[in-house]
């Protein structure tokens, strides 16, 4: 009796035993790459503080305080009622604390949405063009090897001021546009700005994931348990959903991590140059963008919005290193 | 190989096709360019005189044809096959628009447009399009005339008096990237798990994530903003010019230097410190790393273990045995970074005023200066693909074992 029972009830237990040790061990691999766990503190923090923006935000986001003695005016300034300027306060009278909290809100949201897009989409074209081979694959490779080849910036530069300019209205559905707007804490008429940036970094944001999971699906397509599945009559869909883009996933965790930090980067880039996010919304970018005109007489200005902008594009950098260290079976230190 | 590099070419030429085209898409259903806003200026315009306008930006033109002309300037008229003119009457564009006010539900006086009233045909192209400098194409070496940034400028002369700029600040700050991060690279992968190795490991990953501008930011705030707050108390301390290229005035750098003259060699080499010493430092950073990744890979190979256990000194076998075969992806990449010294670099041009090449595409952009940003993108598309093409000719050079059929 218990030799039958034995396997049936270890069999289980065994199996989560093996996972989660397996678990263990990642996490003990990540835990050792130092910076990369600072990173996750320092960003978990500013995540916080961005999801209580309008609990911790002294202020409103696009109030004028007119009782200001100057504008810009310097961290520690004190309005009529008492309230302090942590930061001080930006060339038109807004507070700037408030105002970096609401711009980690929407450099956060837009950099998570297009990661989130781009890997997704990515993965699955990548996992197409691996699994199917042939035509698909041909198609599929040299899009992104004519993307990979011209100029991102540039091309990025022209379709945002592009768009921008042309007040593109996007049919989003009217759930949606609240939702966003309830995301980026901001108007829904500004939501059409951000998610026409959104698409524009998605353009080109799913490259790197295409390419990786490419390389992952052609290998595991001519293994032997695809061989098996095709045999047991499983269908194309489910082995791509089920066993090629589960198995390949590790690379992309990886690539989602280090492209967070890029697409931050990125982000911050083109509402510095003025075709990103415009000014009633807030990001790091923009706000970097109006404080460099007056960094002469009030140098904090750039470092308030720098110090975020710095600590997140960096984190992302670490903890995606340390993912990859963590997750590489091939690196056994 | 001459097979692969014909093949080679002719995908090429089609890329920047394909760019081209899609840019000039992009830019033709854009708003914006020289006859924006333009009614609302002068009220006094006719129908006319618009028209007038627009043939002489080529805007009476479908955009396809407006394409070719641009490409290769043609259609510049009839097309005459053996003394008799072919397609005379096919319309290539429409000369005088017609428009129709149209009050939306919202109240709002929208201009839509409906219809022609005078079509521009083939045969007309001469009498309303007289041969002027920029009706030649960009394949035959004419850029057209800029429309804002420098209007009725050709754009040739405006990226020539660009060019020296860029090319300063590129040249420089690629070959001395060039020269502190392969040592540095080479060194840290020597010298692995070194605290060198950790330093410079997490100061170039610094240096590879962290964004250009505010990098660029904080410099000018370090040599040039906070030197100036505090010129009182300490009046020693040199102060950088925070941008453009040359001074206008004679300045002071700090009280033990003479006062620094415009224009001087001096003057010129200031300016260049804080953009040239940014883009090094973003640059070295991602040398030092590609170097050191490639060395590693270089030294677990079995000739280097061969090397090594023939009794070679390790100086000899790190540079004759390692360091030859690591530099062979090096070369490749390397040469990728031509077309950047060309377009140079938009954000850090930028937040340095540098009169460069990058702030002029960022110009033509933000003022929708479309013949300048074509141009600009056309010979970075170029010079992309040429450069990928030389890359992976080089390729076979170094490394014999690549072969391409």
């Amino acid at each position: 009796m218990t030799t039958v029972a034995r396997p049936l009830s270890t069999r289980p237990t065994a199996a989560a035993e093996r996972s989660e040790s397996q678990a263990r061990v990642i996490l003990r691999r990540f835990m050792r790459h130092r910076l990369a766990v600072v990173s996750v503190i320092l960003i978990t923090f500013i995540f916080i503080i961005s999801l209580l923006a309008p609990v911790l935000a002294p202020f409103e986001r696009d109030a004028i305080d007119l009782t200001a003695p100057s504008r810009p005016a310097p961290p520690g300034t004190v309005t009529q009622d008492g309230r302090v300027h942590y930061m001080g306060i930006d060339h038109l009278g807004r507070d700037l604390f408030t105002r970096v909290l609401y711009a980690a809100r929407v450099s956060l949201s837009i950099a998570i949405l297009v990661v989130l897009i781009s890997e997704t989409f990515g993965a699955l074209l990548g996992a197409l063009a691996g699994y199917y081979g042939g035509i698909v694959d041909t198609i599929i490779s040299r899009i992104i090897e004519f993307m990979l080849t011209i100029p991102t910036l540039p091309i990025l530069l022209i379709i945002s001021a592009i768009l921008l300019r042309r007040d593109v209205v996007l049919p989003l559905p009217g759930f949606l546009e609240r939702l966003l707007s309830a995301l980026l804490l901001a108007p829904p008429r500004e939501v059409q700005k951000v998610v026409v940036l959104v698409l524009v970094l998605v353009i080109f944001g799913w490259l790197g994931a295409a390419r990786l999971m490419r390389g992952m699906a052609l290998s595991l397509s001519k293994q032997d348990f695809v061989e098996a599945l095709r045999a047991v009559g499983a269908s194309d869909a489910r082995i791509i959903f089920r066993h090629i883009i589960p198995n390949g996933l590790a690379p992309i965790l990886v690539n989602a991590s280090l492209s967070l930090g890029g697409v931050i980067v990125l982000e911050s880039a083109l509402s510095f140059l003025g075709l990103g996010v415009q000014d009633p919304t807030p990001t790091w970018g923009n706000m970097l963008s109006t404080s460099q005109s007056y960094m002469f007489q009030h140098p904090w200005l750039p470092l308030v919005p720098g110090v975020f902008l710095v600590t997140v594009s960096i984190g992302f950098n670490f903890i995606g290193d340390g993912l990859r260290d963590a997750l590489d079976p091939r690196l056994k230190r | 190989m001459t097979s692969y590099l014909i093949r080679r070419l002719i995908l090429a030429a089609f890329v920047v096709f394909l760019a081209a085209l899609f840019t000039y898409m992009l830019f033709s259903v854009s708003p914006g360019g020289p006859l924006a806003g333009i009614q609302q200026q002068q009220r006094r315009l006719t129908r006319e005189d618009l028209a007038r306008l627009r043939a002489q930006y080529d805007l009476d033109f479908y955009w396809p044809f407006r394409f070719t002309r641009w490409l290769i300037g043609l259609p510049n008229g009839p097309i005459i096959i053996g003394g008799r003119e072919w397609f005379a009457n096919v319309p290539v564009g429409c000369y005088l628009p017609r428009d129709r006010q149209v009050v939306q539900r919202d109240g709002q006086l929208v201009v839509i447009p409906a219809g022609c009233d005078d079509y521009l045909y083939l045969s007309e192209i001469p009498q309303y399009h007289p041969a002027v400098r920029s009706s030649r194409g960009i394949l035959r070496g004419d850029f057209g005339l800029s429309t804002v940034v420098r209007a009725g400028r050709p754009v040739f002369d405006e990226l020539m008096s660009r060019l020296p700029a860029t090319l300063e600040l590129m040249i420089l700050s690629t070959l001395l990237s060039f020269a502190l991060g392969i040592p540095i690279g080479i060194y840290s992968a020597v010298r692995q798990y070194s605290r060198f190795d950790y330093t410079f490991t997490t100061i170039s990953f610094i240096g590879s994530s962290m964004p250009t501008f505010f990098f660029g930011l904080l410099v000018i705030l370090l040599f040039s903003v906070l030197p100036n707050l505090w010129s009182d108390t300490l009046p020693w301390l040199p102060r950088l010019p925070p941008g453009a290229r040359e001074a206008v005035r004679p300045y002071t750098v700090a009280t033990w230097l003479p006062r620094v003259q415009p224009g001087t060699f001096l003057d010129r080499f200031l300016h260049l410190l804080m953009p040239v010493g940014v883009l090094t430092f973003f640059y070295m950073a991602t040398w030092s790393r590609f170097v050191r990744s490639s060395m590693l890979e270089v030294m677990r190979q079995d000739y280097v273990r061969t090397a090594r256990a023939k009794g070679l000194i390790e100086r000899v076998v790190i540079i004759k045995h390692a360091l030859r075969n690591a530099l062979i992806p090096f070369v490749t990449v390397a040469v990728l970074t031509i077309p950047g010294i060309f377009s140079g670099a938009i954000i850090t041009e930028t937040v340095f005023a540098w009169p460069g090449m990058g702030r002029l595409y960022y110009d033509a952009l933000t003022r929708s200066d479309w013949p300048i940003a074509l141009a600009f993108i056309f010979i970075t598309a170029v010079l992309t693909v040429l450069a990928t093409l030389l890359g992976d000719i080089l390729y076979t050079v170094v490394d014999p074992r690549i072969k391409y059929t």
